[in-house]
C-alpha cells in the first residue's frame, strides 16, 4: 500500500488521537515560562471556577446552619416555645359496667400573640363586648406585653362565643381546639373521680392518678380518642342508690353530713363510695372546702362501738373466749381516772354473745384487757389499721394512734375510742373478718389483682362465729341492729354511736352514728358501712340519736335497693 | 450515534420529569384528600364523644329515677320474688351480670 494513501485525509477521531499524542510528547515547560494553552483549557477553568463558587456557597450555608444550631438567639427560642402551650388529653373513665363517668370534649380557646396585635384598644373593646366574662384591665395587660408571643385570653368557649370571636377578625388573636374534661354524672362520683385544672391536668382523685401513671398525654389540639378507658370498680346504679339513701337519711334524721361505702367482701373492690356534702368535679375549689371533704378517706374518726367487731374477732381468734363465756359486767370498769359504764346496763352477767348484742362497753373492755395491749396492737396492725393506707385515688388520712398503749387505751380501743381511722380503712378491716378471714385491700379499679395471696387475719371458724353474732344482732329482738334487717337479704352487722371529739373533750349531743354490716350473712359478698354525722333524731323514737334508730334503718334501705342491682336473691 | 443517544436521554429525562411532576401533583391531591378525610374523621370522633357524653348525661340515675317513679316504677322488693311451684326455688343465685342483662 503506497505511503501517500496512508497519510491521506484523517478522520476527526484520528486527529484527536494525534493531538493528544502531541500533548503527551511536548517538552516540559522551562521555569519562568507558562505552558502553551490548548483549546478546552478555558472551559475547564470556568467549570472549576463554578464548582469552587458552588462549594463555597454550600459551605457558607452549612456554616450558617451550624451557627444557628449551636447559638440560637433567645428570641428565636421564645417564639418557638411559647406557642407550645399544651393541654392534656385524658382517657375516658367508665364504671364497672361501662357507663361513662368522665370524658374529654373539644372546646375552643382564644389565645393572643401580642407582637401581632395591631390595635390593642380596638381588640379589648370588641373582645369584652363579645365575651362579657373577660376582665378588660387584665386583657390590656396581656395584649400590651410585647415580650410574649403567646398568652391565653379565654378558654373553654362555647361554639357560639367562638364563632363571635372568629367573626371579629382581630389580628394577633386566634382560636385553638383543646380538650376539656366533662363529667356527665355531675357530683355523683365527684369525690372518687377528683378534678382537673384549666390545662386538663389531674389535681385530685382518680384524675390525679391518671397523671401520676402517665395516662394523660400532652396535646396541642383536640383530644386523642385512641386511649384505652379506665374501668373503675364503681357501679353507678349502686352509687346512686347509696347516695340517695344517705341524702334522705340526712333530711330524715337532721344529720349534718353522711358517708357510706359498699365493698366487695372478697376482692376489696369499692362498688359505691359516697360522702355528703358532695364535691363537684367541675368546681376544683370544692377540694379546698373542708365541709365537702371526702369523709371516707380524708378524715379519721373514732368510730365507737362498731370497733367491737374487731375486739370480738380478736378475742375469739386468741382463744381466750367463746360466745358462751360469761363476764360479770354489772360493775363499771375503772381505768385510772376513768370509769367506763354501759349506756344501757343490763344488771346481770352477760355472755360474749350478749355483750355484742347489747353493745356493752364494759364487756368489750374486759375482752380487750384479757387479750392484752400488745396482742391488740399487733392484731390491729395486721388488719392494716395502724398504718397509713391509700387507694388509687390517693392516700387516706393516717390513723391516729395513742402515744402510750396502756391499760386505759386497751379498754377504750376495745369499744372504739382512743384510736381514729379513716372509715374506708375500717370497712376493709370488716371485710377481712367476714369473708373467711383473708385480708382485703380496698381498690377503685375493676378486676384489680393484688400482689400474691392475701394474708390470713383470722381463721375460718372465727370468721363464721363473727358472722353468726353479726346476724344475730339484726335478727334478735334485743339486738342493737334490729332495724337494719332488710327483708330477705340476711343483713348482719354492728351499730356504733361515738361522741365526737370537740374542744375540751367529747360532745355528748354530737355523735357519729354508724352501722358496719355485710350481706348476705350466710356467705357475705358485700360489706356496707353507713355513717351519719350529728343526727338529731331517730326512727320513730323521739330524740334518740343512737345508731340503732338511724344508721341501722338507713343500712336496711340501702341494702334493699342495691341487693337486686347486685344480683343477690332474697331468701324466700 | 452519541448525539442520538444524547437526544434520547434528554427526551427520556424530560419525560421522566413530566411523569415525576404528574406523580407529585397526584400525590399532593391525594394528600389533600387524606387530610380532608382525617379532618372529617376527627370531627366525627369529636361528635361521637359529645354524643356519648350527652347520652350519659341524659341517662344519669338522678334524672331517670324521678321519671321512672312518675310512671309507677319502683325498686324491686323481696315480696315480688316467687318460688316456682315444685322447683324448690331458683336453680342458681343470680350474678351481677344477670342483673345487668335484666336491666
Amino acid at each position: 500500500m503506497p505511503a501517500a494513501s496512508c497519510e491521506g485525509p484523517l478522520s476527526e477521531r484520528a486527529m484527536t488521537a494525534r493531538t493528544m499524542t502531541a500533548r503527551t510528547i511536548l517538552p516540559r515547560p522551562q521555569r519562568g515560562t507558562s505552558p502553551p494553552r490548548l483549546p478546552g483549557d478555558a472551559q475547564r477553568d470556568r467549570a472549576r471556577l463554578i464548582l469552587c463558587a458552588l462549594l463555597l456557597a454550600f459551605m457558607l450555608i452549612a456554616g450558617q446552619l451550624v451557627r444557628l444550631a449551636l447559638k440560637a438567639p433567645p428570641d428565636v427560642r421564645l417564639s418557638l416555645a411559647e406557642p407550645m402551650a399544651k393541654s392534656w388529653s385524658r382517657p375516658d373513665i367508665i364504671d364497672r359496667r361501662g357507663r361513662l363517668l368522665a370524658t374529654d370534649v373539644g372546646t375552643h380557646s382564644l389565645y393572643a400573640d401580642p407582637q401581632l396585635v395591631q390595635d390593642a384598644d380596638e381588640a379589648i373593646e370588641k373582645l369584652t363586648a363579645a365575651l362579657s366574662a373577660l376582665d378588660a384591665a387584665e386583657l390590656r395587660k396581656t395584649l400590651l406585653d410585647k415580650s410574649r408571643r403567646f398568652a391565653w385570653v379565654a378558654r373553654g368557649l362555647t361554639p357560639r362565643q367562638a364563632q363571635q370571636v372568629h367573626a371579629l377578625g382581630l389580628p394577633g388573636l386566634a382560636l385553638r381546639t383543646e380538650p376539656k374534661r366533662v363529667y356527665p354524672l355531675g357530683q355523683l362520683t365527684g369525690h372518687v373521680l377528683g378534678t382537673v385544672n384549666t390545662d386538663n391536668r389531674g389535681i385530685a382523685g382518680i384524675e390525679r392518678m391518671l397523671d401520676d401513671t402517665n395516662r394523660a398525654e400532652a396535646v396541642q389540639g383536640p383530644a386523642r380518642a385512641a386511649a384505652e378507658p379506665v374501668r373503675l370498680s364503681l357501679d353507678v346504679g349502686v352509687q346512686h342508690a347509696l347516695a340517695e339513701e344517705l341524702k334522705q337519711a340526712c333530711v330524715r334524721y337532721s344529720a349534718s353530713a353522711a358517708a357510706g361505702v359498699v365493698l366487695d367482701a372478697d376482692s376489696g373492690e369499692i362498688l359505691a363510695a359516697a360522702s355528703l356534702p358532695e364535691a363537684d368535679p367541675l368546681r376544683p375549689s370544692d377540694w379546698l372546702d373542708g365541709q365537702r371533704a371526702d369523709r371516707l378517706v380524708g378524715g379519721t374518726f373514732e368510730l365507737g362501738s362498731i370497733f367491737k367487731l374487731l375486739t370480738l374477732a380478736m378475742a375469739l381468734e386468741a382463744g381466750i373466749a367463746d360466745l358462751e363465756r360469761v363476764y360479770d359486767v354489772r360493775e363499771p370498769l375503772v381505768a385510772g381516772p376513768y370509769v367506763i359504764k354501759d349506756p344501757y346496763p343490763q344488771g346481770r352477767p352477760l355472755s360474749v354473745r350478749e355483750i355484742f348484742l347489747h353493745s356493752s362497753n364494759v364487756g368489750a373492755g374486759m375482752l380487750a384487757l384479757e387479750v392484752g395491749a400488745e396482742r391488740q396492737r399487733v392484731f390491729l396492725q395486721r388488719l392494716g389499721l395502724s398504718e397509713p393506707a391509700r387507694t388509687e385515688a390517693g392516700p387516706m388520712a393516717a390513723p391516729q394512734l395513742p402515744k402510750h398503749w396502756g391499760r386505759v387505751e386497751t379498754i377504750t380501743i376495745g369499744y372504739g375510742h382512743g384510736l381514729a381511722v379513716a372509715p374506708l380503712q375500717f370497712a376493709a378491716a370488716v371485710a377481712s373478718l367476714v369473708n373467711g378471714g383473708l385480708k382485703v385491700t380496698p381498690t377503685l379499679l375493676a378486676g384489680f389483682q393484688g400482689a400474691g395471696r392475701p394474708e390470713r387475719i383470722v381463721s375460718v371458724a372465727t370468721s363464721a362465729k363473727l358472722r353468726e353474732v353479726m346476724r344475730l344482732n339484726v335478727t334478735n329482738a334485743q339486738g342493737t341492729g334490729r332495724y337494719a334487717d332488710a327483708d330477705g337479704y340476711r343483713v348482719g352487722g354492728k351499730t356504733g354511736t361515738a361522741e365526737m371529739a370537740g374542744r375540751g373533750g367529747y360532745r355528748e349531743k354530737s355523735v357519729i352514728s354508724s352501722f358496719a354490716g355485710a350481706f348476705p350473712m350466710d356467705a357475705p359478698r358485700y360489706v356496707v358501712l353507713v355513717l351519719l354525722f350529728e343526727p338529731q333524731t331517730g326512727e320513730g323514737r323521739g330524740q334518740h340519736i343512737t345508731a340503732g334508730v338511724n344508721a341501722a334503718p338507713t343500712t336496711a334501705r340501702v341494702v334493699e335497693r342495691i341487693a337486686p342491682l347486685l344480683g343477690v336473691l332474697p331468701r324466700l | 450515534m452519541h448525539r442520538r443517544v444524547n437526544w434520547a436521554l434528554m427526551v427520556a429525562t424530560l419525560g421522566a420529569a413530566f411523569a415525576l411532576y404528574a406523580i407529585k401533583y397526584d400525590t399532593r391531591r391525594l394528600e389533600l384528600h387524606v387530610r380532608a378525610q382525617e379532618r372529617a374523621l376527627e370531627k366525627a370522633e369529636a361528635d361521637v364523644t359529645v354524643l356519648r357524653a350527652e347520652r350519659a348525661y341524659l341517662a344519669r340515675p338522678e334524672r331517670l329515677e324521678p321519671l321512672a317513679r312518675l310512671i309507677g316504677l319502683a325498686p324491686i322488693v323481696s315480696s315480688q320474688y316467687q318460688r316456682l311451684a315444685g322447683s324448690g326455688g331458683p336453680q342458681h343465685e343470680a350474678t351481677p351480670d344477670d342483673a345487668s342483662n335484666a336491666r
